[in-house]
């Protein structure tokens, strides 16, 4: 029972992380954080169903395709809408609170924008990524897409780490986001690397929803799952790539233990609970760099 | 070689810069001097394309690159090793330098170019794995002119390089300089140590409140009873 418990827990924290890498890596590269990160996720998701019941694609085409265009949606939010705010682009800190409402802006017009689509307001389901009968291992039962979303979320990790430790681009955002004035003497493109952290994150994003889209009840406000992946991020430091991961993968399995041993209503308090816990005993989280005072 | 023509800068109401001419020839060292705020770290931006000029113009060998923006400053050949600790904390000393050859397409040239690096500062070649933000400050100015030099820069502006570092270690920049110089690039020089960038200098300009107030030979600048008493405390 507990065993099972952790493992779901595991798999649900693998989707939190996603969320959180991709909240992560805008904040890292732009200082923003992005509170339209759950819509991105929700959009992904009838994205998808879009793209499989009215285009009648296959699924793996569907994935690429949901995930190219959430990334392009992202860098084209960025260069419409962000870039304007910040204007030159070394001004970026004294424009932060506009950049942030403007995310929170783009989370209402998402949600708007969807709500306008008639078939949404009944609660629509994506189907999983592999399906079939669950695997039983001894007393534990795994469905098929459980153990999907873990080996997707995997890959997703090892690439991202691959990507920004060992590849010229990955190593010019890593430059970008620590450094934007110095990236920008030596000729590295700040404003393209800002608008490709946008692309790279809303892809993250996208898979998310492509992941969650079947466990959860799709619906337009299913973008409050956000509130996880914020959690798993300041669990983690909310500067750190590994703490997402960690953060998400121990608010997945805190949330379900509590689930067994509190009551299932607890669940939903959970994360808030956490947060308020991190913040109070280790502000920078479990992996954070020590915080940094910013002017607004 | 690099030549400003009455530019002007402004942040926001702030005027920065009035009517600044300068002149960079080819292989020359010239120094621009003045008090904190005078507006030397916003000349060499407005030159770098990080702030935009209303009104003047800069060119480089013969080409307009006023408001040409950062990217194409540095592919036309000009790097600014900023001031203070400007590296990239959390990645490798190599991989700084390496990041400084982002517009070098040719990865076989950028290799050569390290190892030149590597000839010039052995200390960074000694630390080539650890993080650059556990470098010492000193090591980290040099990071930062190595990493400019990866650019194959063919004129590099430095800002304020001695600052913060102790009288030994800032000899040994001041060295560095002269070494690079003796490749043949020419120099432009932003120092609040007028003694120190006079000597190494043939030409200087002095800047106050945004303005050219003086400019002439090293030389004659050093004998000049007002720059004297203003700024080399005599």
């Amino acid at each position: 029972m507990i065993l099972q418990a952790t493992l779901s827990g595991i798999v649900m924290g693998c989707v939190y992380a996603l969320i959180a890498l991709s909240l992560v890596i805008i904040y890292k590269s732009t200082d923003v954080v992005n509170f339209a990160a759950g819509e991105f996720v929700m959009i992904a998701g009838y994205l998808g169903l879009l793209l499989l019941d009215h285009f009648g694609l296959n699924y793996p085409l569907m994935v690429v395709l949901t995930v190219t265009l959430m990334f392009a949606f992202g860098a084209l939010f960025e260069r419409t809408a962000l870039n304007k705010i910040v204007g030159f682009k070394y001004a970026a800190e004294a424009a932060l609170v506009p950049m942030v409402v403007a995310t929170i802006g783009l989370s209402f017009m998402l949600k708007g924008a969807v709500r306008v689509i008639p078939s949404t307001e009944e609660v629509l389901r994506l189907p999983p990524l592999f399906s079939g009968p669950p695997v039983f291992f001894a007393n534990i039962v795994l469905q098929r897409q459980d153990i999907g979303i873990v080996i997707v979320a995997v890959l997703v990790m090892i690439a991202l780490t691959l990507g920004f430790n060992f590849t010229a681009i990955g190593k010019a955002l890593r430059a970008t986001s620590q450094n934007p004035r110095a990236a920008a003497l030596i000729g590295i493109p700040v404003k393209r690397m800002r608008m490709m952290a946008w692309g790279l994150a809303s892809g993250l994003a996208g898979i998310s929803g492509i992941l969650l889209s079947p466990k959860l009840l799709m619906t337009p406000d299913m973008g409050n799952v956000v509130m996880l992946g914020i959690a798993a991020s300041i669990v983690g430091g909310f500067t750190s790539l590994v703490g997402c991961v960690i953060g998400g993968i121990v608010l997945g399995v805190v949330q379900n233990l509590i689930g067994i041993f509190v009551s299932p209503q607890a669940i939903a308090v959970t994360p808030f609970f956490i947060i308020m816990l991190v913040l109070v005993m280790r502000p920078n989280g479990l992996f954070g760099e020590a915080m940094r005072l910013k002017k607004v | 070689m690099l030549r400003l023509a009455k530019i002007h800068a402004s942040y926001g109401s702030v005027r920065a810069l009035d009517d600044v001419s300068l002149e960079v020839g080819e292989g020359q060292i010239v120094c621009l001097l003045g008090a904190n705020g005078a507006g030397k770290t916003t000349t060499l931006n407005c030159i770098s394309g990080l702030v935009s000029i209303p009104s003047g113009s800069i060119t480089f060998d013969g080409e307009d690159i006023t408001n040409a923006g950062a990217e194409t400053v540095v592919a036309k050949g000009i790097v600014q090793v900023p001031e203070g600790r400007e590296i990239f904390p959390t990645m490798s000393v190599e991989d700084n330098l390496i990041l400084g050859a982002w517009l070098q397409k040719d990865r076989r040239a950028a290799r050569q170019r390290l190892e030149h690096v590597y000839d010039m500062f052995p200390r960074l070649k000694e630390r080539a794995r650890q993080s650059a933000g556990t470098l010492s400050g000193g090591e980290q100015q040099m990071l930062m002119i190595g990493r400019a030099l990866m650019a194959r820069p063919k004129l590099m502006m430095l800002d304020e390089p001695s600052l913060g570092l102790s009288p030994l270690l800032v000899q040994q920049v001041f060295e560095i300089i002269k070494t690079i110089h003796a490749e043949g690039m020419p120099i432009l020089l932003v120092e609040q140590n007028a003694r120190l960038a006079l000597n190494v200098s043939s030409y200087g300009y002095v800047l106050e409140n945004g303005e050219i107030a003086f400019h002439g030979p090293a030389e004659t600048l050093k004998q000049d009873q007002k720059i004297n008493e203003a700024y080399l405390g005599v």
